[in-house]
């Protein structure tokens, strides 16, 4: 076997889409350095606990990845290997790896899930992982992250538009809100991703439709259920003008139990992640989807009712930016139509979603890995915008190679 | 009319194509000058410079900005008042599929 010759490296700065960028580089097989995280910070200089932790998380499935950091920890040498999965003998047990997150955790359990469910479709064998530990967070968090019930129901429908859908399952085995200090959460979430495909269909998604059902769910844990009763009494009162059928589940659980030994009592244990939230998704019956989150802060202080109204303008904002795709579910959508077959596939974006810098900085990021450039045209719709993308077919490095 | 053809149109999609794979300008930057708020928020970036000495320049770099959100920021407050707005609300009616202009709860 002749190996191939070593790709140039790529070079990034900043903090700032470290995630996307550790994805399109695992996906494309090509090395990246990524320099100046936080270097200007005299608090926390370098990578956080979460990056670390998906670091972590990336070693886990995939096989001959290599990961240095500098000293500091504000640089980032990262040469992706293959994307195995779960498989037997990588450090999965029962086909399952354990991912712990650790407590000083601020980010949602999502943070992970987003890009494994993009890793996954390209995988070598199954994507089986168990998050857990006291950094699972299953709510939706101030740091600007949904919650895991809205990647179970709004981001995992999309990869059927892609031909990617059997077996894929997000179970939340036991629900979190932010723990204190908006650290930390001691939930528990297994995905399972058993579709793999060589490449994901070429996408054409231009008719957005209406929208014609809202679900929710309102979840509160280790709070009392009335609050969840509140949220959605206030949450409907927005939406019902706009959408009778609307449908939001209510789910009241105790709060988790996690160690947290003292020097006097090393096997003591303290509740966390007491709170409660909403997640709201619009599906219009051309099975796009729209949604919307939101939770109690940790700190408190705001009543149910303010938090169901805030969540349903939430999802009316997102209606109304239009286009085949959210805000939230852009990145993952376009990201898939990069990575597909050579043919052109279009999609539909509001403008207000397309004009947004994680987007903006999406369709460069993609470029610079080599992807071809988007097109744009207008689109049909009021403040809608075609863009074209080509895919490059390299969807599957992994099952190439081996 | 020189006014009028010397602002250039916002949102225009034609012009967003060539200004998105300009890498001298920053994200930012492409979406500001995309919706046509160029002139006014360089002139305050300006003052801004000017004005603020370094120490705290650089406490701001470090600010909320250098991390991931997905779920945006949104000014709620704004945001009931808008959709509390009959206008609004009519407006957006035809994107929902039981669209009845005098809907279940209509006056």
């Amino acid at each position: 076997m002749t190996t191939a010759p070593a790709p140039t490296l790529l070079k990034f700065i900043g903090s700032k889409y470290l995630v996307q960028r550790l994805v399109l580089a695992t996906l494309t097989g090509r090395p990246i350095r990524i320099s100046q995280i936080r270097a200007s910070s005299h608090s926390s200089p370098g990578l956080a606990p979460h990056e670390v932790s998906f670091l972590r998380l990336l070693d886990a499935i995939t096989n001959g990845a290599q990961i240095e950091f500098s000293y500091t920890g504000t640089t980032v040498l990262y040469k992706p290997g293959l994307i195995t999965g779960s498989a037997a003998g990588q450090g999965a047990q029962g086909g399952v790896i354990r991912h712990e997150v650790p407590a000083d955790c601020a980010r949602g359990v999502s943070y992970f899930l987003l890009p494994l469910c993009l890793l996954a479709p390209f995988s070598k064998a199954q994507i089986n992982v168990l998050f857990t530990g006291p950094g699972v967070i299953t709510s939706s968090t101030e740091t600007g992250d949904v919650s895991a019930d809205t990647v179970r129901t709004a981001i995992l429908p999309l990869f059927r538009s892609f031909g990617i859908e059997n077996n894929i399952e997000l179970r939340i085995l036991r629900r979190s809100n932010t723990g204190k200090d908006g650290k930390g959460g001691g939930g528990e979430v297994q995905l399972v991703f058993g579709h793999q495909v060589r490449l994901p269909k070429t996408l054409h998604l231009m008719n957005a439709g209406r929208v014609k059902r809202i679900r929710g769910v309102a979840y509160s844990t280790g709070v009392a259920g009335a609050n969840n009763a509140r949220l959605i009494e206030a949450a409907r009162g927005v939406l019902n003008e706009f959408a009778p059928d609307t449908y939001i589940f209510s789910d009241v659980s105790s709060a988790p139990f996690v160690p947290a030994p003292e020097r006097n009592n090393p096997a003591a244990k303290r509740k966390t992640g007491l709170g409660f939230g909403l997640s709201l998704v619009a599906e219009a019956n051309t099975g796009v989807l729209y949604s919307a989150d939101i939770a109690s802060p940790p700190s408190g202080g705001e009543p149910p009712e303010d938090l169901g109204k805030k969540c349903a303008f939430q999802l009316l904002e997102a209606v109304e930016q239009g286009g085949c795709v959210s805000n939230i579910a852009a990145p993952t959508m376009l990201t898939l139509m990069a990575m597909g077959s050579e043919d052109v596939g279009r999609i539909t974006v509001g403008k207000d979603v397309l004009g947004s810098e994680p987007v903006m900085q999406l369709a460069r990021d993609l470029r610079t890995f080599g992807m071809s450039g988007w097109g744009l045209r207008e689109g049909d719709g009021d403040g809608e915008v075609v863009v074209s993308i080509v895919g490059k077919g390299v969807g599957n490095v992994g099952r190439k190679i081996a | 009319a020189n006014t009028m053809h010397g602002r250039k149109q916002p949102y225009r999609v034609a012009e967003l194509a060539r200004l998105m794979y300009d890498d001298m300008l920053s994200t930012a930057e492409v979406l500001r000058r995309w919706k046509g708020e160029e002139d006014e928020a360089e002139q305050e970036d300006v003052d801004e410079e000017g004005q603020e000495d370094e120490l705290f320049q650089r406490r701001k770099t470090v600010s909320d900005d250098e991390e991931d959100r997905i779920v945006p920021k949104l000014d709620y407050a704004a945001l009931e008042t808008k959709w509390t707005d009959e206008e609004n609300v009519e407006a957006l009616r035809h994107r929902f599929a039981s669209a009845r202009l005098t809907g279940a709860n209509g006056e």
